[in-house]
């Protein structure tokens, strides 16, 4: 048993890349300030305390071993003979323990500084507002019309910090990336703040971190790290509004979903403006459906539209009454929202 | 034989002063409807009005009497000294119920009428007594547009033009109506009423074009004003009030007074991304003309939602009054009443176009009294806020700022979603569309307006069209000092009120001041007063059978007597609870009332018509003993 | 002995109490399905307007009750949607009506029975009121009317002959006794003096 984990835990420890990989969640590499240095001091105490661990390991299999001299016999005199000076071993543990801890005490501390802010001021200010069970996004531009609304899956850029506010339309949730930043309980009633930032190109899965209902578990969502300029172009795609079809599947499409989407969904530019469910404007940008459920792909996104208490028994989107044609064309429509 | 003398020329002199007296006698006699008022009211302004087109002093050919929307009628049969002898002359109940918020139109010696829904015109002959019905006209709105007005199914009035009757429906078609037949000249659809969008407001005739514009602040309408030619009601041209520069009709003349309106596409920019297209900023209210500089000047509605963190920003160019050329629609200058509008202030209040001595020159300004508890004095060849003082208590600002012309806003009272706030004025403002006038006579303005707090909740809201885009949860109660309405005299160069009259109900009919220096108007409980302009002496009132919100007019008969008309029947926004539990809260009507001195008309007293029909006077002995 | 007993017994009971759990959250609400299912559609094909030719007392389909009846949570989640479908825009957050009509008081141009509501809100009505069948699932819509039953101006479904003959109660709607309300805040703190007030 104990042979296996340490195999597994020494492979981890070998090949992180490959391990980690499949492993999106592993916390124990992180990409970005505002977690590395706890990871740093994650390492750094582990690596303290399996020190501490062996020393006195060696220390108590030293003194359960340790032979001691047989002296001739004596009358009137123990055998065992009680040797002096054994304060000089408590002072140097207490003295090599005490500098230890406050060592780590100091680093813990500068962790948390660390962590708290970011090294500059945030360029980027993302407002999230957690709901049963998905992840709705609005962007602070600087200016009023570069502020949208999007969900479930961020995009920041490399190298920068970003501040999250983060505030729940029902239940606590929680935010974590956790390569990324530690956990950011989302409270109902006031707004917390949270900030991280990508070092590296890369996708980062986020989860909701507090049981918040039934489908907790599948309340994930991505924060996509990019290049500056791949950001600067994706930033402008989401601002732009979704075009009306002129004709064909799709603007049939596109009056089925304006009869039974609208209500909840928004689609800017189309006159479905609902605040319920995820805006989808640009639906077809994400990777994901359904907060990280599943990949965003044709076949999928017409299973979640047309059965989504299959696949995510308890959210709150209905079964839709559409018949397959008129499946076909929101599909159509759908495919349209780039 | 007695010899008789020729009077001396002495003596004959001695009968010159008799002789004179006779002769003025005379002369008085026979021009009984001309007396010349004593000049004793004074000017305290010394404003000067332009009654431009000058329509004829005894009709009332629109509803605001004239381009400048002064709402003054030179007419000075009834005066101060005998309004108090007003009765009834004749009623008409023209079969509706709900809010009657319009005025009627005398053109000739017709009597043009228009009801809220479903928005029947008729058409009252004047020269018949009891002012029979001479044709009704039927338009048939589609009754989904019920559900989509705000405040109640109102229509504010008709324009008349080039011998049409021409005015709105409440289902977005603007109609023309013959005035001779009643028959439709032409019917034109402006918008489409499953969206959301209504339209209410009164046409508005300059020359051959007429103005009109849609209602929906609170649907997410896209709000516009539209320029339609008046015989064949083609749409001549629209500017939206949210948009590109394109959509708003802005180009290389636009030039507004204050910075924070200059730049390209504001009413794009200065919303998150999408949000201007249901920014609302609807043209519901009323519009003014100068004819010198050929310019309209009308406001927009609030912007949508009612919840201001949704959409943060100017939200230009909503709670905006705009001035523009009135053949291309091309703005010419803007000013935003309310920036980033979160209390639904909207913009849409009568601009009072004046000539008033300021500082020692004579201004062009408007004076405008908005929802937001400001009356403005405001130049209206550039858009520079000349005063700024309120009117009803306020305390979303605590004061104006006349450097930036921006109102300084108190950021307790600015709403965040699920928090309860007193916000004063409320929604429906210090006063709303009920339109004030203006006396050349007195220098002053006249206008009933509100003292009403709100507590509002917010709630977020989404978009689903043809449902509200609203999220204000609010109650109105009466501010300090308990009256819900107040009727004025304001004084627009100073910034400062110079009589008013407490009411315990809300005064939200518009306003109307004569040359008798009499000033009428009425109340939510149905009491129509005469009051003294010069001194707002209260000269007399009269008990109508439903509430007061139309807008009063006076004008002279065939019979050349002065006539006060004005509906009753309450409705509109005084019924979104502010007094409905009140004792004394009327029932809903649809009478229009016309009175006049001792109740004289053509039905009867002195200087009445011969009509064929009137029946030959009873013999006195008919029936009896003989008498010798 | 006695320590597995207890064991073994507060394992059932966790386990109960999870399956139990189980079935309670389907939809994403606590509200549990209705048992005999939702009414069919020629349940509703039999609900007239107003009342049926040929019939006196109505027909049995008026009678349809709420599948929700009796499910404090329903009302709950009735009123969410109440707020997020925008119904409060036009019948007011408190349903004492606005630019729709009164929904707390015993007037219903279209019938106060449940399954009038539900027909009303599914099908929409001529003066405004907009068809919300398509946007919105039937457990949505029952909902929504029990929220509106918690409002206290609905008819009963038992009652539905009374409701169409109009055998109600009818309401006291003006009372005589108020005076002018005044503001209940004392909003001292942040009004400023009224520079406006008339000075003859």
């Amino acid at each position: 048993m104990m042979q296996r984990d340490a195999l597994i835990l020494g492979g981890l420890l070998v090949s992180p890349g490959s391990a980690l990989a499949r492993m999106p969640m592993a916390y124990l590499r992180t990409f970005g300030p505002a977690a590395d240095p706890i990871t740093r001091l994650g390492w750094g105490l582990g690596l303290v305390s399996i020190a501490v661990v062996l020393i006195i390991a060696a220390l108590l299999l030293g003194s359960i071993f340790h032979k001691r001299r047989m002296l001739p016999e004596e009358p009137n005199q123990l055998a065992v003979r009680r040797e002096g000076g054994g304060m000089r071993w408590i002072y140097i543990g207490v003295g090599i323990s005490s500098v230890v801890l406050v060592a780590c005490m100091i680093w813990t501390l500068m962790t948390t500084a660390l962590v708290s802010n970011p090294p500059v001021a945030p360029v980027l200010t993302v407002q999230v507002t957690a709901s049963q069970w998905w992840w709705g996004l609005r962007y602070v531009g600087q200016d009023p019309a570069r502020t949208f609304i999007t969900a479930n899956e961020i995009h920041v850029p490399v190298g920068q910090p970003v501040r999250f506010e983060l505030s729940s339309a029902d239940v606590i949730h929680s935010f974590w990336v956790p390569q990324l930043a530690g956990k950011m309980d989302i409270i109902p009633g006031q707004t917390n703040v949270t900030w991280l930032q990508a070092d590296r190109p890369g996708v980062y899965r986020g989860q909701c971190a507090v049981f918040c209902g039934a489908e907790h578990a599948r309340m994930a969502f991505v924060v996509i790290a990019d290049e500056p300029k791949d950001f600067s172009a994706w930033l402008d795609g989401q601002i732009k509004q979704a075009a009306m079809p002129a004709s064909g599947p799709a603007e049939q499409g596109a009056r089925v979903f304006l009869a039974h989407c609208a209500a909840c969904h928004t689609v800017r530019g189309s006159g479905a403006a609902g605040l319920v469910g995820p805006d989808l404007t640009h639906l077809m940008s994400r990777h994901t459906l359904a907060a990280g459920l599943l990949p965003n792909t044709p076949g999928n996104l017409a299973g979640w539209v047309s059965n989504p208490q299959h696949l995510k028994p308890g959210s709150r989107m209905p079964n839709p009454t559409l018949s397959g044609p008129e499946l076909a064309d929101v599909m159509a429509y759908l495919n349209t929202l780039q | 034989m007695k010899v008789i003398n020729p009077p001396s020329i002495f003596s004959m002199l001695r009968l010159l002063p008799f002789a004179g007296l006779w002769v003025l006698a005379l002369v008085m006699a026979m021009s009984p409807c001309e007396t010349k008022a004593a000049d004793a009211t004074s000017s305290a302004t010394g404003a000067t009005l332009n009654f431009a087109p000058g329509d004829p002093a005894g009709e009332w050919r629109s509803q605001a009497r004239d381009y400048a929307n002064s709402r003054y009628s030179p007419l000075n049969q009834i005066n101060t000294e005998n309004v108090h002898n007003l009765r009834i002359a004749w009623t008409f109940n023209d079969g509706t119920l709900h809010g009657h918020e319009a005025a009627p139109l005398v053109v000739g010696d017709t009597m043009y009428l228009v009801t809220p829904f479903p928005d029947i015109a008729y058409a009252l002959d004047l020269t018949q007594p009891g002012a029979a019905i001479k044709w009704t006209y039927k338009p048939n709105p589609s009754p989904i547009a019920i559900g989509k007005a705000c405040c109640d199914v109102v229509d504010r009035g008709s324009a008349y033009a080039n011998g049409k009757l021409i005015y709105n429906l409440l289902d977005d078609h603007t109609v023309a109506v013959d005035v001779k037949t009643g028959k439709e000249v032409w019917r034109t659809k402006m918008g489409n009423v499953e969206s959301g969008e209504t339209m209410t407001m009164a046409p508005f005739v300059v020359g051959n074009k007429v103005f009109v514009g849609d209602s929906g602040g609170e649907m997410g309408v896209h709000g516009w004003i539209a320029a339609l030619d008046v015989d064949t009601g083609k749409e001549l041209w629209r500017a939206y009030s949210t948009g590109s520069d394109q959509q708003v009709r802005i180009g290389a003349n636009f030039k507004p007074y204050y910075p924070w309106m200059v730049g390209k596409d504001l009413g794009i920019k200065t919303w998150p991304a999408g949000m201007w297209k249901h920014g609302a900023g609807s043209v519901w209210g009323w519009i003014s003309y100068d004819p010198d500089s050929n310019l309209i000047y009308y406001g927009t509605s609030n912007p949508g939602p009612r919840v201001p963190t949704q959409r943060p920003g100017y939200n230009l160019w909503t709670s905006t009054i705009f001035a523009r050329d009135a053949d291309t629609g091309m703005a010419r200058w803007a000013y935003q009443y309310t920036p980033h509008d979160e209390w639904d202030y909207d913009g849409v209040n009568e601009s009072i176009l004046m000539d008033l001595p300021m500082n020692g020159r004579v201004r062009k300004v408007l004076v405008h009294f908005d929802r937001n508890a400001y009356a403005y004095t405001i130049d209206r060849t550039t858009g520079e806020v000349l005063m700024a003082a309120p009117f009803a208590y306020l305390n979303w600002s605590t004061g104006f700022d006349m450097k930036t012309g921006m109102p300084i806003v108190n950021p307790a009272e600015e709403p965040k979603p699920g928090v309860k706030l007193h916000v004063c004025p409320p929604d429906i403002g210090g006063k709303d569309w009920q339109p004030s006038a203006a006396s050349p006579r007195t220098g002053l303005v006249y206008a009933g307006i509100f003292n009403i707090c709100m507590d509002v909740t917010d709630n977020e809201v989404g978009y689903i069209p043809s449902t509200p885009y609203d999220g204000m949860n609010m109650s109105r109660s009466a501010a300090p000092g308990g009256n819900l309405g107040e009727f004025m005299a304001w004084n627009p160069v100073t910034g400062k009120k110079v009589w008013s009259i407490k009411e315990k109900f809300m005064t939200m009919s518009g306003a109307v001041v004569t040359g008798g220096d009499v000033v009428f108007y009425g109340t939510a409980d149905g009491w129509f007063r005469a009051v003294d302009a010069r001194n707002g002496k209260v000269l007399w009132s009269q008990k109508l059978g439903s509430g007061v919100i139309g807008q009063p007019i006076t004008y002279l008969g065939p019979d050349h007597r002065q006539y006060i008309a004005i509906y009753s029947g309450i409705g509109g926004a005084a019924t979104v609870r502010a007094d409905k539990s009140l004792k004394g809260f009327p029932a809903e009507g649809g009478t229009l009332y016309v009175f006049s001195l001792n109740g004289d008309s053509v039905s009867n007293g002195a200087g009445q018509l011969n009509s064929k029909n009137d029946a030959a006077p009873a013999s006195a002995n008919s029936g009896g003993s003989p008498t010798h | 002995m006695n320590i597995r007993i207890a064991q073994w017994v507060l394992s059932a009971l966790t386990v109960s109490v999870f399956l139990t759990a189980c079935s309670r959250t389907e939809g994403g609400s606590a509200v549990a399905p209705p048992k005999q299912g939702f009414p069919s559609e020629e349940v509703f094909d039999q609900v007239p307007v107003g009342h049926t030719a040929g019939v006196i007392g109505g027909t049995t389909a008026l009678s349809t009750p709420n599948p929700y009846e009796g499910q404090p949570q329903a009302i709950q989640e009735g009123k969410a949607l109440y707020r997020k479908m925008n119904c409060a825009g036009c019948h007011a957050y408190d349903g004492s009506g606005n630019m729709g009509p009164s929904l707390i008081d015993t007037y219903w141009r279209y019938g106060g029975l449940p399954v009038q509501i539900y027909k009303s809100i599914h099908d929409g009505r001529p003066q405004g009121m907009p068809a919300w069948g398509d946007a919105l699932p039937p457990e949505d819509i029952w909902k929504i009317v029990s929220y509106i039953e918690s409002l206290g101006g609905t008819a009963p479904a038992t009652g539905y002959q009374g409701a169409l003959q109009g055998d109600r109660p009818g309401e006291q709607v003006a009372p005589e006794t108020l005076e002018a309300p005044t503001s209940t805040t004392k909003g001292g703190t942040s009004s400023p003096p009224n520079p406006g007030e008339a000075k003859p």
